[in-house]
């Protein structure tokens, strides 16, 4: 749900949490995106970083150059000249990321977690079974069905917070309590109604189906798509997860340890918001 | 000749840090990292003539012996590592000038957590995204020191004036294990019962052992939730504490389930648990200075009086609080 107007809360004296709704879809985040792209636009001197979250951005903020009224004041003005309609076209890259659904790897790291709290359910049947699913298989054909939308960055460098774009799609699990101390890099997890890749080894929380040997954090920028960024992904592109099979999935290791892979990004598309909400509401009519 | 030095002995993670940390990258996950105690810091850089935000060392609980390539002036602020000069003891808060050749060694901390290491013409390591500050958890910016490592250091000046800190312009540590820690409420204080907020003002909060640079964890008394944590839409989560996916602030008081943790310089940008409070960006050093087993009594501010705190912290951190030795 949107809320009638931004709701300004303070984060200590030099940061500011915007909340624009109270829910987890696409559209409460494109207008996050939005409007932080407009904030930015604006050039406030006083603003040192910008965070756009799910339903939320954090504003930091030097409180010595413009006071924290003066500059909700400000945020809530380019709002109401951005207005809260849902519409327009925007540059759009779509990645494919390959994926070994339940791996040994991340069979082990479940495993692992289970010698010390043996009442966890493995995290497949526990999220097959929470979303009506027959088997891991079924759970694979949704999990890979569908677009996601890069809807946040964060909690560690180039962690996405992935929303599935098809309705039908949507998968829902509970986070891991208490969390792992450890989950391989590269490990795919569902969280809530969020799908993440860990970009690095980490502790972490969310329930692990797969693993994706191609990097999505490269720190050395060895692999030639991250010679401008050190994190593959950005907020508005498009994400689609390719099952592969074992032998695809070495050879994918070994381009890497060479340094010679190429991640698969399609970057001459643009995402229409009119089309895309046309085409979910008819989808959601249909099942 | 390049000046520079090198690692003998690295101490307990010690790291390059530079103010203002890493701006700008926070949307990508990056945290702003810096030097925890910046009051310490800043004043080390004047000492040796340095830009007061200029990269140095950050040295936590145990420091390094370093081996100094060049002549130059270093100066050691913060908590008390017993430094030494080729084994001579050298004063804190004080310019000392340092041979080609010469050892400088800290020791454990006997007061405090972290020590600052400044060395005229500051660290010139190679800046990654922007900033020289480590993020060492991710190796951003480099990682802590190892033996054998050679730092690179800028250009110095030929000024070789003797500078001292005044004790009444330096951080006050506690002296009996207790730190009053000015701290504001928000942003989610609302997520908590109004009796528990009070509480949260009143107690005591130990800090535990498993405290680093990415949260000072707390023990204390239980948190008791508001109607807006306990009855939300589930896209929030299952747990009180839980809420969709937000920006974390610097100094923000996380709660996770039980276990309030304090997010500092090394912490993660964004997260699904409930932050109700947040310290003072003018009490941060007093996180960074507090060992684990001392206790943390949070003192509430409103953002006037964390302004007017700001701006005192900004005076003690200026060229005019030297004094010539």
């Amino acid at each position: 749900m949107l809320y009638d107007a931004l709701r300004f809360y303070p984060g200590g004296d030099r940061a500011i949490e915007v909340e624009l709704g109270d829910g987890m879809d696409f559209t409460i985040n494109f207008i996050v995106h939005r409007l932080v792209a407009a904030v930015r636009q604006a050039q406030i001197a006083a603003i040192q970083d910008l965070i756009p979250e799910l339903a939320s951005f954090q504003v930091n903020y030097d409180p010595d150059v413009m006071s924290y009224e003066d500059l909700c004041a400000e945020i809530g003005q380019i709002y109401e000249q951005l207005g809260r309609g849902v519409t327009g076209s925007l540059p759009s890259r779509l990645i494919t990321i390959p994926v070994l659904y339940y791996d040994d790897e991340t069979t082990a790291c479940i495993d692992a977690y289970r010698k010390s709290y043996p009442d966890k359910v493995p995290d497949s049947d526990l999220i097959c079974e929470l979303n009506g699913l027959s088997d891991r298989a079924a759970l694979m054909r949704r999990h890979s069905g569908t677009e996601y939308w890069v809807a946040a960055l964060g909690f560690w460098p180039g962690l996405c917070s992935l929303l599935p774009l098809r309705p039908q799609c949507r998968i829902i699990a509970p986070k891991y309590n208490p969390p792992r101390t450890h989950t391989p890099k590269g490990a795919i997890g569902i969280g809530g109604a969020l799908t993440c890749i860990y970009p690095d080894a980490t502790p972490g929380g969310y329930q692990l189906i797969g693993h994706t040997p191609a990097p999505t954090y490269d720190g050395e920028q060895r692999l030639p798509d991250f010679k401008d960024s050190l994190a593959l992904f950005r907020a508005g592109d498009r994400v689609r997860f390719a099952p592969v099979g074992a032998e695809e999935y070495r050879d994918i290791q070994a381009q890497v340890a060479e340094g010679t892979y190429r991640h698969d990004i399609i970057d001459y598309q643009v995402f229409s918001v009119d089309l895309y909400l046309d085409w979910a509401k008819a989808q959601e009519a249909a099942a | 000749m390049s000046r520079s030095f090198v690692t003998l002995k690295p101490g307990l993670q010690t790291c390059v840090q530079e103010l203002p940390g890493r701006i700008g990258f926070l949307e990508q996950g990056f945290p702003l990292s810096g030097p925890f105690d910046s009051w310490s810091f800043r004043q080390a850089n004047l000492l040796v003539g340095n830009d007061r935000d200029a990269a140095a060392l950050e040295c936590q609980f145990v420091g390094p012996t370093l081996k100094l390539d060049a002549d130059c002036l270093v100066a050691v602020t913060g908590g008390d590592m017993r430094p030494t000069l080729d084994g001579s003891p050298i004063p804190m808060w004080t310019t000392v000038a340092a041979a080609a050749g010469q050892e400088l060694a800290l020791g454990a901390a006997m007061t405090g957590a972290r020590a600052y290491i400044a060395i005229s013409g500051g660290i010139a390591t190679e800046p990654v995204l922007g900033s020289r500050a480590v993020f060492h958890q991710a190796g951003v910016g480099g990682r802590a020191l190892v033996p054998g490592k050679v730092t690179p250091l800028g250009d110095a000046t030929a000024d070789r004036t003797v500078w001292t800190i005044p004790e009444e312009s330096r951080p006050e540590f506690s002296r009996d294990k207790t730190w009053v820690v000015e701290a504001l409420a928000g942003p989610n204080d609302d997520w908590l019962s109004p009796d528990t907020v009070q509480t949260f003002f009143s107690s005591d909060w130990r800090v535990q052992a498993k405290s680093s640079r990415t949260g000072i964890r707390l023990t204390g008394p239980e948190f008791a939730f508001s109607e807006r944590a306990t009855n939300k839409n589930a896209d929030h989560g299952q747990d009180p504490s839980n809420i969709i996916d937000h920006g974390y602030p610097m100094g923000a008081v996380n709660l996770a389930g039980q276990t309030p943790i304090i997010l500092v310089n090394d912490a993660p940008s964004t997260g699904g648990f409930i932050n109700p409070f947040t310290v003072a960006s003018a009490a941060f050093w007093k996180l960074a200075q507090a060992k684990p087993g001392e206790v943390l009594r949070f003192r509430r501010v409103d953002r006037d009086e964390a302004g007017v705190l700001r701006a005192a912290l900004d005076m003690l951190t200026r060229p005019e609080v030297l004094q010539r030795a």
